[in-house]
């Protein structure tokens, strides 16, 4: 959390948001039956679907303004305008492009693209296993150089893959390889470990942190995956490669 | 003889429980994995209950309860290991026990001050199970008595006075979180004439924002966001022997044992405020009360028994309005409602006739998960305290894994992973600017409840608010919102003051004074 000063900064302009979306809500909630008539019934005013968003989003825009209400004046109007021009100022890149947020950027990126572009496209093993692989060695050196390098990696590789499924490749290329959503992510992972390696190939303490983090990227999704989809008979969200392996495996054997 | 009954089929349960040897499997194993998830900075007992969820989804409704019960209760106690070893709270709610644990292990008495969390609190959730068996008959009977006017206030005050209490900086940021949350709940088609509201044409959102997802995005999503970005680094954990404690310094302290504990069910059963705040209030109260006030925060052992027994009691005390009026006493609990409505138990009133039995149910496994912390911690402590050596970089993205796997198995819906996502980034944003998050998922579930309630009740009153004032209850719970609401501002602070003033001045003039 933020410091007192920074919160009520902050406060004045999150209280704005608020107020606007509160806005936003009942502008939405007017457009529902209020006394006309849906679906065959006629609807009066206490039993519209309107009633309850209606009263939430009053409530929502007074307890927006009077947040920036309160916020205005415990910093008043001057520290506000700083704040604007701070907004506008070479500081505020800066502090875009500082370390920590830096590591902010790189953590959303990872789950964004894992939850948007990778699990409903590629095997979930494998999706998981570029994960963390990624994740783990990102954050586990400890080095925000080689965090920054990594990062950047990854997203010439999301690139990559954007380009991949953007272009319906995958279709194409279905027929000729089966599983090349697969085949990629593999190939992309072992690229991105390789890549590790050689960022942390002369420091022998995190030549050591790889080999665990690797360790951990492969063992955690191999205990957890299987937990799921055979005790629990959890389908996957995207079964491809990896999965009809261990199919094979599990249903020849037991 | 009914109450003889009831103590019979008690003991019955507990023995029916204890007798299947997959329920004390499932027992010792989740209170395991509770410790290690209190104890790892960064885990929190809801994220462990959140994340157990998915795999409770095969069970029957008492062995989930076993699985959920019991990491609660391993998690609520096992944050006290790195209170008191490595000056880390392992959860929020064990951050008053790292004032006096930690100098109580650099004297080298870490193992006893373990030794005596750990039995101070079983007696904690002991304690507290015995209020959830005595009070939840009346509560129950009472709650019966309750209309749909009665239902939409306490979902309102429930939602209140957890932004109230739980709000780290302003009590407004509490309120609007609630009441972000009860937008949340309007999501989906209405549940009187089946409107679709906020769905934007999406057929997946028809029927509502899925609880669960949102829990687990809200307090985990965050959680690993400010663990990796703050850097946070475990420092080396302090060395102890003797764990065993001395059978004179637990009955000597009995009196501060059922103090704290009782001031960990009242603050548990509040709506939506968590082990944390009965923590802290735990640990005032025996400073208030002790004869050397001035040994607390330098290894004072009333100071680390108080606040853990509060904790724990806490558990039992968030199952009483839990179980009776289907509003959760604290952030686990929530998950908890979460998990119960997914086996098929709607808790609140008509809990007592729907699963006649769930109740005593709930008790027993709360009993024999405080045996086996009891037992775990005392035999096992030196084991997990070696889960303390993970580094979080290491841990973490296998959470951001689990929650992920964890939203998506409840409904098999990826759905549910595109809402869990944006979120947990939102409850991110929130929670640095001070926004409690607690608020927020209290509000998506008791939204349907307070919204259905709502529209109910002025259908009965074609349109009137007057039951309101009219019924008992109705009144008393008005008033304590509106009370609840104005003492937040200045000029009713002011007022206050003034009228006390005013009181005090005729009674000093009457004096004579």
């Amino acid at each position: 959390m933020m410091d007192k000063e920074k919160l009520r900064k902050a406060d004045f302009f999150s209280g704005i948001i608020i107020l606007l979306f509160g806005v936003w809500i009942v502008r939405q909630s007017f457009k529902m039956p209020m006394k006309d008539s849906w679906g065959g019934v006629q609807n009066v005013w206490f039993v519209s679907p309107a009633l309850f968003p209606l009263f939430v989003g009053f409530v929502i825009i007074i307890l927006g303004a009077l947040l920036s209400r309160t916020a205005w004046k415990t910093v008043g109007r001057g520290e506000i305008g700083a704040v604007i021009r701070w907004l506008l100022s070479k500081s505020n890149v800066e502090f875009l492009a500082s370390a920590p947020t830096l590591r902010f950027y790189a953590m959303v990126t990872l789950f964004l693209s894992f939850v948007y572009l990778n699990i409903p496209r590629i095997d979930f093993f494998l999706a998981s296993i570029l994960f963390l692989s990624v994740f783990i060695s990102m954050f586990y050196f400890d080095d925000d150089g080689v965090l920054k390098r990594l990062f950047f990696f990854y997203l010439a590789g999301l690139l990559v893959f954007i380009v991949y499924f953007a272009a319906g490749m995958e279709s194409s290329l279905g027929n000729a390889v089966p599983y090349s959503g697969d085949v990629l992510a593999l190939f992309f992972i072992v690229a991105y470990c390789l890549y590790a390696w050689v960022q942390v190939r002369k420091n022998p303490s995190l030549r050591k942190k790889f080999r665990t983090g690797m360790i951990i990227a492969v063992a955690a999704p191999l205990i957890v995956i299987p937990i799921f989809k055979y005790f629990l008979l959890v389908p996957m969200p995207y079964e491809g490669l990896i999965v009809a392996f261990l199919d094979k495996v599990w249903y020849l054997d037991f | 003889m009914v109450l003889l009954d009831r103590i019979a089929f008690y003991f019955q349960t507990v023995f029916h429980l204890a007798s299947e040897p997959l329920n004390l499997v499932i027992l010792f194993g989740s209170v395991i994995l509770g410790i290690m998830f209190g104890a790892m900075p960064g885990l929190t007992s809801t994220l462990g209950v959140a994340l157990l969820t998915a795999l409770t989804y095969g069970m029957g409704p008492a062995t989930a309860m076993v699985c959920l019960l019991a990491i609660y209760v391993g998690g609520t106690y096992g944050g006290s290991y790195s209170a008191i070893l490595i000056n880390i709270p392992g959860t929020a709610a064990s951050a008053a026990t790292a004032l006096d644990g930690y100098p109580l292990a650099c004297k080298g008495e870490g193992g006893r001050a373990i030794g005596l969390t750990t039995t101070t609190s079983a007696i904690g959730t002991t304690i507290s199970m015995l209020f959830l068996v005595s009070i939840s008959p009346i509560i129950s009977y009472f709650a019966l008595q309750f209309t749909s006017f009665e239902f939409f206030l306490l979902a309102f005050f429930g939602i209140l006075i957890s932004g109230t209490l739980t709000s780290p900086d302003l009590v407004i940021k509490g309120w609007i979180s609630g009441f972000l949350g009860l937008f949340m709940a309007c999501v989906g088609r209405d549940l009187l004439q089946f409107y679709p509201r906020f769905t934007f044409g999406f057929s997946e959102l028809d029927s509502g924002i899925e609880v669960v997802p949102v829990l687990i995005g809200a307090f985990g999503i965050p959680q690993i966001i400010q663990v990796l970005k703050e850097r946070l680094v475990i420092g080396e954990a302090q060395k102890f022997q003797r764990i065993l404690p001395e059978f004179g310094t637990v009955v000597r302290n009995v009196p501060h044992i059922v103090r704290s504990a009782l001031i960990g069910v009242g603050i548990g059963s509040v709506p939506g405020i968590g082990e944390d705040i009965a923590a802290w209030v735990s640990y005032g109260a025996a400073k208030n009360i002790s004869k050397h006030p001035e040994r607390f925060g330098k290894g004072e052992y009333m100071a680390v028994l108080s606040t853990e027994t509060a904790n724990n009691a806490c558990v039992g005390g968030a199952m009483i309005p839990l179980l009776n009026l289907g509003i959760p006493g604290s952030p686990p609990a929530a998950m908890l409602l979460g998990a119960l409505m997914l086996h098929g138990v709607t808790p609140g009133p008509m809990i007592t006739f729907e699963h006649p039995n769930f109740i005593i149910e709930v008790a027993s496994i709360l009993l024999l998960a405080s045996i086996t912390m009891w037992i775990v911690g005392m035999l096992l402590a030196k084991q997990v305290v070696k889960v303390l050596r993970i580094p979080p970089p290491l841990f973490m993205p296998i959470v951001g894994v689990l929650c992920i796997i964890g939203s998506y198995s409840l409904g098999i819906n990826v759905f549910n992973l595109y809402l869990m996502l944006p979120v947990g980034i939102i409850s991110y944003f929130l929670t640095e600017m001070g926004y409690p998050i607690a608020p927020l998922v209290i509000g998506v579930i008791l939204g349907p409840m307070a919204d259905e309630n709502l529209r109910r009740a002025l259908m009965v009153s074609q349109g009137s608010f007057l039951p309101i004032f009219t019924r008992p209850v109705s009144l008393i719970l008005f008033l304590i919102i509106v009370w609840t609401v104005v003492s937040q501002f200045e000029f009713s602070r002011r007022l206050k003051e003034k009228v006390v003033g005013k009181l005090f001045k005729r009674r000093a003039k009457k004096t004579g004074a």
